[in-house]
């Protein structure tokens, strides 16, 4: 049964990101992962200045509306389908 | 053991593979079943990936992954973004599959079914597959760089150039063409004009859905239009049945054209996020699932196919379109094989997307294959009509005749059975009131798909719906074909037109919106138009004008990656891409020349020009039939200047990579490579 419902999440969540239906969701984590690179590369010296510039990204993320507009129009501002 | 184990195995497969493509190429004694071709094609895949690809991937590119691919360095979480090749490839699957490998395939069915499954195969593993491979990884190299931008560094600023203007001249033919296939398809046909029109109000809803109310929400709006489109599928049935209803979609081949531009200007000029993204979401669900369900409605039914191996019209003087196996075949079925296209996308969003640069592998070499799959299924749906019923459908009028008796006569006379009930029967069946001059490829495609679909689900019942089905699956995603690409041609005229006249670049102004949409529209539209009124049904000239210049792009696009290759240090590995690009300038320049200069005037563009000429002096144009002839003159002229001008901007590039080979082999040059520095991967090795 388990591993029926592990086959069933994995599959749902294949369609979710295959559709862009999870792009918010990986827009957030990914903006947070770069966010986190960031601090992480400077040192104590700097520790401080690296947290605003975190707290900054954070305060910058787009809401998923914003998100979504951004995407369409990057999207369609290059060839993105083919014959 | 495990070793051995694995040998046994794919000795099996390749076996399997031989003999399946041996029993496609020699059988001759009775119809063959599909499962012969679904054989030889899978074999032959798993073999080309496991061995070929490994090679290229191992030997000539040598991937690497403790290098940091731009999705990494670069991760902005709106372009660059590490992504799981299982998602990646979904996503470039649905980016490169689009109306090419169907419609091309069962336009080359006329030939018989072998010429063309051998190309999709073989055409697909040495050349399709290699092609997007490397260009993607050349791509990932150079942090999701463009053909043009690659071609501008490694080759030539010249090259850069002619392959912007080869990708806009492509892209003018292309949407005609589609949109030809359009009109052909839904010309007096209520159902699918209303089926396909019903599609617009549905997007429109779902962009506001989209917008507004579940911002982002794809599946779910996607999922409730595709819903709803079915409910239209269905519906349409009602709207042929009712006189005021059916009249009201009953459209014209012009009227449909004009109808179809008008949108197209709209789409363009509209907000994407309201009628070209909603659209693209729909078509894109749809797309996959018909695919999906052809798929396992072949291996289901397992239909017999009725069209020969090999039919007369391998000799040149082919209903559908003119002109013999070689080169035609080959630029016929672009897309499915190679195409120069798929460069675009290989050196667009996904290089971008990629995390490591083994998966490269898999997405660019695996993606094409399934293409080539694709191609297959549609030669399968073509070549499992009655070869009489798919001559009828796919011949224009002007050579098979307008009644149904006279194009029986005219088939019975090739050699082919036809019987004129069966035809009339046939178009009753599926929902028409005529299938006769539906040049295209898109109706006869319908029909193998319904008669496969209904002996899935249905049966004989559910045939029309399937039929109608089929017909929007297809215009649904080339309209979206059309949207996104008039969008982007948009952009180009405006990059270009922005070096002559600087308010024409702006990209946000309104008036330079209008203005450059009106330009890109005006020029599909201007072919699209030239193909409707085409006497001899307007594919004949345009499907092979933009099998050329499709191909022609792949020489571009392999000319940079042979240059790329040698500059690596691989002058051992070239033929890997230098073989198949010899073989498409051979293809193209050949179907080139033959376009422009053959004396079969259904072949040359000036030969036909000149025929029709004669016939103004000789008198033997009526006067009222004059103008319409002058303008056939004109237009004919002009496709002869377009293929003259596409293939001499080739050579030209060709010329200046050849100079750059000879150079750099020479030692007279330092092969000087424009990748981005190595940047060794933050992250473990083996993780997805």
């Amino acid at each position: 049964m388990k591993i029926v419902r592990n086959c069933a999440r994995n599959i749902w969540s294949w369609i979710r990101q295959v559709s862009g239906d999870a792009a918010y969701e990986n827009y957030v984590r990914s903006t947070r992962r770069v966010a986190q690179a960031e601090m992480a590369r400077v040192d104590s010296r700097t520790m401080h200045a690296g947290c605003c510039s975190t707290h900054a990204r954070s305060a910058l993320l787009l809401t998923r509306e914003e998100f979504y507009l951004h995407a369409l129009r990057r999207r369609y501002s290059t060839i993105s389908r083919c014959c | 053991m495990k070793s051995i184990l694995k040998i046994i195995l794919w000795t099996a497969i390749a076996l399997a593979g031989a003999g399946a493509l041996a029993a496609i190429a020699f059988e001759r004694r009775e119809p063959l079943n599909a499962v012969w071709f679904v054989v030889a094609a899978v074999c032959t895949y798993l073999v080309a990936y496991r061995f070929y690809s490994k090679f290229i991937a191992a030997k000539v590119l040598a991937l690497d992954d403790t290098r940091a691919t731009p999705a990494e360095r670069l991760e902005d979480g709106h372009d660059f973004v590490p992504t799981s090749k299982w998602v990646l490839i979904g996503h470039h699957f649905a980016a490169i599959a689009g109306p090419g490998p169907l419609v091309g395939p069962t336009l080359a069915a006329q030939f018989g079914y072998l010429p063309g499954t051998l190309w999709l195969i073989v055409g697909a593993a040495l050349g399709g597959c290699v092609q997007d491979f490397i260009i993607l990884f050349c791509s990932i190299r150079r942090d999701g760089k463009s053909l043009g931008q690659m071609a501008r560094e490694e080759v030539s600023k010249r090259g850069g150039m002619i392959a912007l203007l080869a990708v806009l001249a492509i892209m003018i033919i292309l949407l005609a063409v589609v949109a030809l296939v359009i009109v052909k398809a839904l010309k007096e046909s209520p159902w699918g004009t209303f089926t396909l029109a019903m599609t617009i109000p549905i997007a429109l809803l779902m962009g506001i859905y989209l917008r507004y109310v579940r911002p982002g929400r794809v599946l779910e709006a996607s999922l409730g239009g595709v819903a709803l489109v079915m409910l239209a599928v269905v519906s349409g049935q009602w709207v042929n049945a009712s006189p005021a209803w059916s009249s009201a979609f009953t459209l014209s081949g012009p009227a449909l054209a004009i109808a179809i531009i008008a949108y197209g200007y709209a789409a363009s000029a509209l907000p994407v996020w309201l009628l070209l993204a909603p659209r693209d979401y729909l078509s894109a669900f749809i797309k996959v699932g018909a695919i999906a369900a052809l798929a396992i409605g072949v291996i289901f039914v397992r239909p017999t196919l009725e069209m020969p191996a090999l039919t007369r019209f391998v000799d040149g003087n082919g209903p559908v379109f003119a002109g013999k196996i070689f080169p035609f075949c080959f630029i016929t079925i672009a897309c499915g094989a190679i195409s120069g296209f798929h460069a675009l996308i290989s050196s667009g969003t996904t290089p971008k997307m990629i995390l490591r640069e083994s998966h490269a592998r898999m997405i660019g070499y695996g993606a094409m294959l399934m293409e080539s799959f694709v191609g297959v299924m549609a030669m399968i749906a073509a070549c499992a009509l009655q070869p009489g019923v798919y001559f009828a459908i796919n011949s224009p009028a002007g050579i098979v005749g307008k009644t149904t008796d006279a194009a029986a006569a005219t088939i019975r006379s090739w050699g082919f059975t036809l019987d004129p009930q069966t035809m009339s029967a046939l178009a009753q069946r599926v929902g028409e009131h005529t299938l006769l001059d539906r040049t295209g490829g898109a109706p006869s495609l319908a029909v193998g798909m319904a008669q496969i679909f209904s002996g899935t689900i249905g049966g004989e019942r559910l045939l029309s719906i399937w039929y109608h089905f089929a017909i929007m699956f297809e215009a649904l995603f080339i309209l979206t074909v059309l949207d996104a690409g008039t969008r982007v041609g948009r952009f180009m005229v405006q990059e270009l037109g922005g070096h002559l006249w600087k308010p024409l670049g702006k990209s946000g102004s309104t008036a330079g919106i209008l203005a450059t949409s009106a330009l890109m529209v005006g020029a599909w539209g201007y072919f699209l138009w030239q193909g409707v009124q085409d006497p001899l049904g307007g594919i004949n000239s345009l499907w092979p004008l933009f099998g050329i210049a499709n191909q022609l792009l792949a020489c571009v696009a392999l000319a940079v990656a042979t240059t790329i290759l040698l500059k690596m240090g691989r002058a051992r590995w070239i033929w890997v891409t230098l073989a198949p690009m010899v073989w498409l300038v051979a293809i193209t320049m050949t179907a080139s020349y033959q376009k422009i200069f053959s004396a079969n005037f259904r072949i040359g563009f000036l030969s036909q020009a000149n025929a029709l000429a004669a016939q103004i002096s000789s008198g033997s144009i009526p006067a009222d039939k004059i103008a319409v002839t002058q303008r056939l003159i004109f237009n004919n002229r002009l496709d002869a200047a377009v293929t003259a001008v596409l293939a001499v901007m080739i050579l030209v590039l060709l010329v200046e990579a050849i100079g750059e080979w000879i150079a750099i082999l020479s030692g007279r040059k330092a092969a000087v490579l424009h990748e981005s520095p190595y940047v060794a991967t933050r992250w473990a090795e083996g993780g997805d």
